[in-house]
């Protein structure tokens, strides 16, 4: 057998169901494969041996029995207290909801995921942790705020981490890092224990490598199978404007061909509202997040963070109900566009992750930090609550992942995961089983 | 902004102003097409809940 953390999630259950795979060792060389990678990336920024150990001990045979996995630095762990990537804690040691649906599954929980300083980023270089980096390369952005999450399964750390995202934070790492990631329609993963779980923009989501781990560690998270169906005969929205403009050409190209390999039918759509969705997203992220910002803990963010957090404060009451507005509008385009086609599609993030010490990307419009075309790409998602996930479809000149984005209708994850497995398919699994370890571009680096 | 901050309670330096401009720069225009833009047609759900679909509850002749 080759390193067992190599091997999917669904095989290392299976193989510690069957007793292939002893799931002590499974722990032992998963702790020793993150002292062996994780160095370069920071991604998993507390192990915890002992208390893995424990739950391992007291694991009951549920559908995870014995399988490591990561959770983002927002969750309440009756060992561990968040600290949402901010100096001290951000919530108390307890059971959070993702905690006990975990433990009842028999799964191990053996760290933490670097995040985000407060979750307010998508590059994920700014954190109480350090920055961490891509599995693809070192020296560009995981992403964010689930960065740690998604770097660690794209290394092949574990198989399964979890993430949340609030404007984007499960779809947009798991783009920048080659791997799979759901955000589940909003309130559909319990979020007691969830850091942010205040807010109505924010929902929890699993990051895999493939579909099928993200559909089986889904229904771990929400309770429930999320039965495979047929994604072939799927017809797909394509919302020109405002979502496939101003994107990397290589990005668009790709997100093109990967429709085309799964045969899907295109529906032209537009949207009514698009044209303010990210200062919509924007306004309401803010507004949510900003009660939760006391002085001191401005006082010791990052010089930007807790500038930007000014600069947010002067926001006026006129924008929050016109955001308000925008966001009912898309609600209601949403549903509408819904009657016409199975799925909305457009690239997730509009360029590779950038590096670490300039977190800029390079648009057709010219050079911009990251995170404003991250926001457009993925905002939506959470004004509206609808589910999303970010499939890989391609690896960039660059070397660094491609990838597109999915959204159903409200309640229709298995949807998206049947189009996301019908699409690893059409495009022979080239992108999903891609290993940046052993790929030619990274050896290469 | 200066002037708003510190009515808040917040003291700003160079360096945040500096920041701050760049940062109006990158979202100041869309925000202040958010605030200009004519949304009396469009009115917030008064039930939205982002778990489903919108209610079809909005006012007559506004659907």
């Amino acid at each position: 057998m080759s390193h067992p953390q190599d091997l999917s999630l669904s095989e290392q259950a299976a193989a510690v169901a069957s007793g292939e795979l002893d799931a002590a060792e499974l722990l032992d060389a998963t702790f020793a494969r993150i002292e062996e990678r994780d160095a370069a990336l920071n991604s998993v920024v507390v192990r915890f041996p002992d208390e893995a150990r424990r739950m391992l001990s007291d694991a009951p045979q549920g559908p995870l029995h014995g399988v490591p996995v990561v959770v983002k630095d927002m969750f309440r762990l009756p060992w561990y207290a968040p600290t949402d990537g901010a100096p001290g804690e951000a919530a108390p040691a307890g059971e959070s909801a993702v905690y006990r649906r975990l433990r009842d599954a028999g799964a191990v929980i053996v760290g933490i995921g670097q995040c985000h300083f407060w979750g307010a980023g998508s590059t994920g270089h700014v954190s109480a942790w350090g920055p961490c980096g891509n599995p693809w390369d070192p020296a560009h952005c995981a992403g964010g705020s689930s960065g740690g999450s998604a770097a660690a399964v794209g290394a092949r750390l574990v198989a399964a981490a979890v993430g949340t995202d609030g404007g984007g934070s499960v779809r947009l790492p798991a783009a920048y890092c080659g791997v799979t990631g759901m955000k589940v329609t909003f309130g559909a993963i319990d979020t007691e224990g969830y850091t942010h779980g205040y807010a109505d923009m924010g929902a929890i989501g699993p990051i895999c490598r493939d579909a099928a781990d993200a559909r089986l560690f889904c229904g771990v998270l929400t309770g429930h199978a999320l039965n495979r169906g047929d994604g072939g005969p799927l017809r797909v929205g394509v919302v020109r404007d405002p979502w496939w403009t101003n994107v990397d050409p290589e990005i668009e190209r790709a997100c093109d061909a990967a429709i085309d390999a799964a045969g899907w039918e295109r529906v032209e759509v537009s949207l009514a509202g698009a044209e303010h969705q990210q200062a919509a997203a924007l306004v309401c992220l803010t507004i949510q997040s900003l009660p939760m910002v006391r002085p001191e803990d401005l006082a010791e963010a990052d010089a930007v963070l807790r500038a930007l957090t000014k600069f947010e404060l002067t926001m006026t009451p006129v924008i929050v109900y016109q955001a308000a507005r925008v966001r009912s509008l898309l609600r209601r385009s949403v549903a509408d566009a819904f009657t016409r086609c199975d799925m909305l599609a457009w690239p997730t993030v509009p360029a590779p992750a950038p590096p670490i010490e300039n977190p800029t990307v390079e648009l057709p419009s010219g050079r911009a930090p990251a995170d404003p075309g991250n926001l457009r790409q993925t905002g939506i998602g959470n004004l509206t609550g609808m589910p999303g996930i970010s499939v890989p479809v391609g690896l960039h000149s660059s070397g660094l992942p491609m990838a597109l984005q999915l959204q159903g209708p409200w309640g229709e994850e298995a949807r998206l995961f049947d189009a996301a497995e019908h699409l690893e398919e059409a495009t022979g699994r080239k992108f999903v089983d891609a290993d940046p370890f052993t790929a030619p571009a990274r050896s290469s680096t | 902004m200066r002037a708003s901050l510190e009515a808040l309670g917040y003291e700003v330096d160079e360096t945040e102003i500096a920041i701050m401009k760049v940062a109006d720069g990158v979202y100041g225009p869309q925000l202040r097409a958010l605030v200009d833009a004519d949304l009396t047609a469009a009115w917030p759900e008064p039930d939205l809940d982002p778990s489903r679909a919108p209610s079809a509850r909005f006012p007559a002749g506004l659907e």
